[in-house]
């Protein structure tokens, strides 16, 4: 009985709904081109979603806590390349850890200064982090640089191709997936624990549920905005750094047009943009299912320019699946289910 | 997008002679700040406060402020339009299209100016469409605003770069740059339209009971709908002429530059509409129409300013954007002050 409950609950869930789109979205790839099914296809589509994964896992919390913020990507690149452009002054030669330890610390700190605004002058945090987005990539083109850089210190070098596992592929040779997945599955192990399992994480979904009942249940808003706005620096820090060597050159405006995109995929995921929901398999998912739209359609064979076409209209469906599925469910009386949802 | 408290009733004396003028904290706010920076840059450049810098402003302000009023309706009824600018680049490129494939090309020289105007109709057509679209994904099937106009800014930039196969259309005839070239009495064509428009969204949201249901839903939808406020209707109304403004943006960046392109302004031009409604208070069910012109006014004086304070420093634009986020943050902190007063929490 209880059994039963409980699978009708995860068939109902919207994260299972997701799955399905990606399942049913792989498997029309797929038998257009069955070279989608192989283990390089595999390996690229997690190396590309990596950077997006640790983005996303560092605004969940800010979405379930009622906010939107953008800034994180102007952390992102002004973080990463200003310490680039440090260290290379400064005739660095050592591995990637420095690079991660100084980015990280300086995100924390931009994180924070988000948060101080915030709750001080009790500011929106969407206003916030539109005056931070223009600040930071204004302030990263002007002071530290405006010009990609190329030149990595020796000892980062050969961090690009670092796998963990290898797979021999007919076509391209030997393939590898990048030993980045476990930074990326690590920190959304982190973000689940922190969400699920202490007061701190409990806090950010009652604020985006009721943010007056929480205050009287006794939560500190201010505290949780200060850890959920310094660990979204830090992510985006890592996030920024890791796409630099992933692609092996430093650039001053990564991300700059990406903001939306990942909180897309968080809404996607099944995280209400008025705050309260949202869990990290929802947002593993909807990461996964934007990537494998935006690498599968140079699969397909659809002429390069009608390709963002396909995108908008796969996006239209996509979004609208999920809204049709609540809005059937009100119609049938089922306010409980759009109420649990 | 976020929770505010509920305004206290203003005290008696407060509804004095700034009220009668519409004239409140945050418009008195934006003007002190507009002319202490057209202060500061007269003072600080020379060239600044000339007829000629000042005609070239006003050709080129309009574009971004049209934007912003369809950005800002759309706030206003809690939601948001991130294909603003994608349905402006789609309306320019489509009429593009039709002026230099449909127009036969030995045409009588008197009948091109019916199909120029013919074009403008159809641009502001494509914008009607667009936000048909929107309207139908947000108010009818229930779309979160910020999904489903992500959604359709990329169908609809994927109209016009296939359309287009990523080229940039140019080759208008000659009639298509009066309205981003000429002036009236001295006063540039687009800016004489920008301030029609922007009385035209004042008197559509502030005089008409459409205006006044747009508020409605944007506090409480929950409420509206009990006040027997058809929600969708008013919805798709909302996205429709969000969608015929970004339209009319088209139209100006086409006669202005003489070509339309898939990629205008799409970087930046859509935080910008959104940064200028911040800046104006906007926010689901309050804001004014004054405020937005007045921010887009503070961005373009900045914008100059900069640019010409900064001449030969290399990459002036971008100090003008750090400076942009600072002043921002220095308005919400001043604007704190000032209702800080006011309020007990």
């Amino acid at each position: 009985m209880l059994d039963k409950i409980r699978y009708k609950r995860l068939f109902r869930s919207n994260e299972f709904v997701i799955f399905l789109i990606l399942l049913g979205l792989s498997l029309t790839i797929g038998i257009i081109n069955p070279a989608f099914f192989t283990v390089s296809t595999l390996f690229d589509t997690l190396r590309s979603s990596i950077v997006f994964l640790i983005l996303a896992y560092g605004l969940l919390p800010i979405v379930i806590a009622g906010g939107i913020d953008i800034s994180f990507v102007a952390i992102a690149a002004t973080t990463s390349y200003a310490t680039h452009m440090f260290l290379l002054n400064q005739g660095y030669e050592g591995g990637v850890f420095l690079y991660y330890l100084i980015a990280g610390v300086a995100g924390i700190f931009a994180g924070l200064l988000n948060a101080f605004l915030v709750t001080r002058f009790k500011l929106p945090i969407f206003d916030v982090s539109l005056a931070m987005f223009t600040m930071w990539y204004g302030f990263n083109l002007f002071f530290v640089g405006a010009t990609a850089n190329f030149s990595l210190p020796k000892g980062t070098v050969g961090f690009y191709n670092i796998f963990i596992l290898t797979a021999q592929d007919p076509n391209v040779g030997e393939t590898g997936l990048h030993v980045s997945v476990l930074l990326a599955l690590g920190l959304g192990l982190f973000v689940w624990w922190f969400l699920k399992y202490t007061t701190l994480g409990r806090g950010v979904y009652a604020i985006g549920g009721n943010r007056e009942v929480a205050i009287r249940s006794g939560f500190s808003i201010q505290s949780i905005f200060f850890v959920i706005f310094g660990m979204m620096g830090l992510f985006s820090a890592i996030a920024g750094v890791t796409q630099a060597f992933l692609s092996r050159y430093f650039n001053p405006v990564i991300f700059i047009t990406q903001p939306l995109d990942v909180l897309a995929a968080i809404i996607l995921g099944g995280a209400a943009i008025t705050g309260g929901s949202g869990s990290i398999v929802g947002t593993t998912l909807g990461v996964l299912v934007i990537q494998v739209i935006n690498r599968a359609l140079i699969l397909t064979g659809i002429p390069v320019e009608w390709q963002r076409f396909v995108v908008g209209v796969i996006l239209i469906l996509f979004t609208s699946i999920p809204a049709l599925r609540k809005l059937r469910a009100k119609r049938m009386g089922h306010s409980n289910l759009v109420q649990s949802e | 997008m976020t929770k505010q408290p509920i305004p206290k009733f203003p005290k008696a004396q407060q509804i004095s002679f700034l009220k009668k003028l519409h004239v409140d904290g945050q418009t008195l706010l934006l003007s002190v700040v507009f002319i202490v920076l057209l202060l500061f840059f007269s003072v600080a450049v020379q060239k600044f406060f000339t007829p000629r810098s000042i005609t070239s402003m006003a050709f080129q302000l309009p574009e971004l402020g049209i934007l912003s009023l369809a950005m800002m309706i759309t706030i206003l009824c809690g939601g948001i339009n991130l294909s603003v600018n994608a349905t402006s680049n789609l309306a320019a490129v489509v009429a593009g299209l039709f002026l230099t494939r449909m127009v036969p090309t030995n045409l009588d020289p008197g009948l091109m100016g019916f199909y120029v105007i013919l074009a403008f109709v159809i641009a502001i057509l494509i914008g009607f469409l667009c936000g048909i679209l929107n309207g139908i994904m947000v108010g009818y099937i229930g779309v979160p605003p910020i999904l489903a106009t992500l959604a359709t800014f990329t169908f609809f930039t994927g109209i016009s770069t296939g359309l287009t196969k990523g080229v940039t259309v140019t080759g208008f005839p000659e009639s298509v740059s009066i309205i981003g070239s000429k002036t009236i009495a001295g006063v540039p064509i687009p800016f004489v339209i920008f301030v029609l428009l922007t009385v035209l969204t004042y008197i559509i949201l502030n005089h008409t009971p459409f205006g006044f249901k747009t508020r409605m839903i944007g506090t409480n939808p929950i409420a509206a709908e009990f006040s027997a406020v058809d929600n969708r209707k008013v919805l798709l109304g909302v996205y429709v002429l969000s969608g015929i403004l970004s339209s009319v943006t088209g139209i100006l960046v086409m006669s202005r530059t003489m070509s339309a392109a898939y990629e205008y302004g799409t970087t930046t031009y859509v935080l910008l509409t959104i940064l200028i409604s911040v800046l104006a208070g906007v926010i689901p069910g309050f804001g004014k129409v004054i405020d937005i012109f007045i921010a887009v006014l503070i961005l373009q004086v900045l914008s100059t300013g900069f640019h010409m304070l900064l001449t030969g420093i290399r990459g002036s634009s971008f100090f003008r954007d750090f400076a942009w986020g600072v002043l921002l943050i220095l308005i919400f902190i001043v604007n704190y002050f000032v209702r800080g007063r006011s309020r007990t929490d």
